[in-house]
């Protein structure tokens, strides 16, 4: 499903990614975990195609097209979905407009008929239902005044309704209290299927308890150091990322 | 003198003659006084950024002089849109087919400046001299006026539905001198909205003069939408005076034309008096508008509350003044005021000054001004969920601005004023 082939990337002349090799096949769950600054989240952005670090190097490959080729929404159209880290507030733009409208550009590139608003809302109810989040959230302005916590569970709701083919979710779990890391967790899960793919980025082995990875990565000054299975988490969780560096493997392992 | 003063003269003299001695009289003082203030040029302090000189080179005439406006009438579209009861005004003249008066109340009184006799156009006159005092194009306004409106509302009556004007610029190389006077009786209330639309893509020029006067505890909500063609040039100055708890509310937006100015003055001159002063200005490629406002607190105990925003593209430019006094015992004064502009190109241009003058030491006055691009990263996010680029922006842009056309208290004006600033995206205003 996706093929990334020594990405490279820069913010200014700084480099940021430094040759980044990853393979997610279909219906796999990748974890990168990593330091802070190491570069996820530049990763995560540069997939879904934000412009302010500058691919400098390598290619991505996604369902067989050159994803770097394609337009923010086109990639989002087919099927990319990247649940921020920090979710950005835009007061006068309503969630459920939002919510509709994103949806139906996307049935529209798939070339099904729109929604009307009555299937929509059903739609929209049930899966609020998923998230045991309050209906009143849907006619507020996109996360205006939303906790830390209910950002991120509006993350997950955008993405089960939108149902993606590659979820990159960006430290979803930080900032979610015990109860909503267990309902996020369910909304991600609810999603797993052999289509789909997901990539999550963390910090936490206990995300990891929850929605269960196939490969760990360990992203560390720009590059992949280590992959594994999920036995690295844990091994991460024990010893930290001090011993990371020192493998110093050139060109990282990947499954 | 400039094309358009030649004219302007030629319009004055040929409605002088139509006039009786007091008419005369009245029409020949107030072309002395614009003589006397003189042509605004960007010499003149409330003049600096804005420059009349595209004004200045065009020939217009005064529909008075030939009285045949209107035969075709104004765009269907528009009049569709309006509901009764409405008051439509072609080129500055009152076109009675056009408009429809069922649902207006028994308080409510309309009289034409047209069918007034000499002496009560006097007084029409006399009431009209402090919103025609705020700029010289308030004295051109009294010395060409063509029609004008005089509406009172009795006291206690309260109209439920709002009551429509709409002013067509219908026919190019015109320009049209209307005023209108509104008087709100005690614990009266009206929603009125202005339509200000253009049929035509020749230079106009439209120069209302509206002046209103609020007795205690009269409630109006002023909504102003203009939309006229693309050489349009609107000059328009609204005075308002507040007695004892009365609330008045003024919207404004100003979406097209060549050039627009608005001057507007609210006094507050009785203890616990409100006013609300909003609005939207938007301009694209050589575009320019401009708002002079003013807030005079002249007695303790009243409070303001004005924002105005603005979205500029391309070689647009707007200007913001806007001016609050609280005078010396206006003790207890609350006032906000504030501007918030986007610019979407780096050729865009808005100068924007507050002016604050507090007299009064027990008060709570508060004022900013920002000056900002869109929002990248709310551009994105919007992006990473399919919507297209386009769309995000306009989306964006709306969303600036809807916070004014929001405070609108009348839903379906509300409404209405939200299809207009819209197009496509009007199913977001819910939120
Ligand atoms: N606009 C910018 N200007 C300068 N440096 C930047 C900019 N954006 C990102 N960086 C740098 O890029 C590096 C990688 O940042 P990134 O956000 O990808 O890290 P991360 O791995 O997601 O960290 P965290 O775990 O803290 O979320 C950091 O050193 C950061 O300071
Ligand atoms: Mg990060």
């Amino acid at each position: 499903m996706l093929s990334i082939r020594n990405l490279q990337a820069s913010v200014g002349d700084k480099p940021i990614l430094k040759g980044i090799n990853l393979d997610v096949k279909a219906g796999e769950v990748h974890a990168i975990m990593g330091p802070n600054g190491s570069g996820k989240s530049t990763l995560s952005n540069v997939l879904a195609g934000r412009e302010n670090a500058t691919v400098t190097g390598g290619s991505v490959t996604y369902q067989g097209k050159d994803l770097l080729a394609l337009a923010v929404e086109e990639r989002a159209r087919e099927g990319v979905f990247l649940a921020f880290q920090y979710p950005v507030e835009i007061p006068g733009v309503g969630n459920v407009y939002l919510l509709k409208a994103a949806l139906n550009a996307q049935r529209k590139h798939r070339g099904l008929p729109e929604l009307d608003a009555m299937d929509f809302l059903a739609l929209v109810k049930d899966k609020m239902k998923l998230m045991e989040m309050n209906e009143s959230m849907l006619y507020r302005a996109v996360n205006e005044g939303f906790s830390g916590g209910e950002k991120k569970r509006n993350e997950i709701l955008q993405m089960v309704v939108l149902e993606p083919c590659l979820a990159i979710l960006d430290e979803t779990d930080s900032g979610l209290d015990i109860d909503a890391l267990k309902v996020v967790s369910h909304g991600v899960n609810s999603l797993r299927s052999p289509d789909r793919a997901m990539i999550l980025v963390t910090h936490y082995q206990r995300l990891l308890d929850y929605i269960k990875p196939d490969f760990v990565h360990v992203l560390s000054d720009g590059r992949i150091q280590r992959s594994g299975g999920p036995e690295l988490a844990l091994e991460l969780e024990r010893e930290g990322y001090a011993w990371v560096g020192d493998a110093g493997n050139e060109g990282a392992v990947t499954p | 003198m400039n094309p358009f003063l030649t004219q302007c003269r030629a319009s004055f003299e040929a409605q002088a003659t139509l006039e009786g001695a007091v008419g005369r009289e009245r029409r020949q003082a107030e072309w002395t006084r614009f003589e006397a203030l003189g042509w605004p040029t960007t010499r003149l302090e409330d003049w600096k950024y804005t420059a009349l000189s595209g004004l200045e080179k065009l020939s217009l005439h005064s529909t008075a002089e030939s009285r045949e406006a209107g035969k075709d009438g104004p765009p269907e579209l528009t009049l569709e849109e309006v509901p009764a009861p409405r008051l439509v005004f072609v080129d500055g003249l009152f076109q009675p087919a056009l408009s429809m008066l069922e649902g207006l109340p028994e308080g409510v009184h309309l009289r034409f400046w047209s069918e007034l006799d000499a002496p009560a156009r006097e007084r029409f006159a006399q009431k009209m001299v402090p919103a025609r005092s705020l700029t010289a194009f308030g004295a051109l306004n009294g010395a060409l006026v063509t029609e004008g409106i005089w509406i009172t509302v009795d006291a206690g009556c309260a109209l439920e539905i709002p009551l429509h004007l709409v002013k067509v610029s219908q026919t190019g190389q015109r320009m049209s001198h209307g005023a209108l006077l509104l008087e709100m009786g005690e614990d009266s209330e009206l929603v009125l909205q202005e339509h200000c639309v253009g049929n035509t893509d020749q230079p106009t020029h439209s120069n209302w003069v509206t002046a209103v006067e609020l007795a205690p505890r009269a409630r109006l909500t002023l909504v102003k939408v203009q939309k006229e063609g693309i050489l349009s040039y609107h000059t328009a100055a609204l005075h308002a005076l507040q007695r004892a708890g009365s609330r008045l509310q003024v919207f404004s937006f100003a979406l097209s034309g060549a050039l627009g100015r608005n001057d507007i003055t609210l006094r507050l001159i009785e203890p616990h008096a409100e006013c609300v002063l909003k609005g939207v200005y938007r301009v694209a490629d050589r575009a320019l508008q401009d708002f002079h406002t003013s807030i005079e607190h002249d007695s303790p105990h009243c409070t303001s509350d004005e924002c105005f925003k603005g979205v500029l593209d391309g070689t647009g430019k707007a200007v913001f003044n806007g001016r609050v006094r609280v005078a010396l015992d206006a003790q207890k004064t609350a006032s906000r005021q504030s501007n918030h502009n986007l610019l979407l190109s780096d050729k865009a241009e808005v100068n924007t000054k507050p002016q604050l003058e507090i007299l009064a030491d027990d008060v709570q006055c508060s004022h900013g001004t920002t000056v900002g691009q869109l929002d990248e990263e709310q551009w994105f996010y919007l992006r990473t969920r399919g919507i297209a680029a386009d769309l995000a922006r306009t989306l964006l842009i709306q969303a600036f601005t809807l916070e004014i056309s929001e405070a609108i208290p009348h839903a379906g004006v509300r409404a209405a004023v939200r299809r207009l600033l819209g197009g496509t995206t009007e199913e977001n205003g819910h939120v």
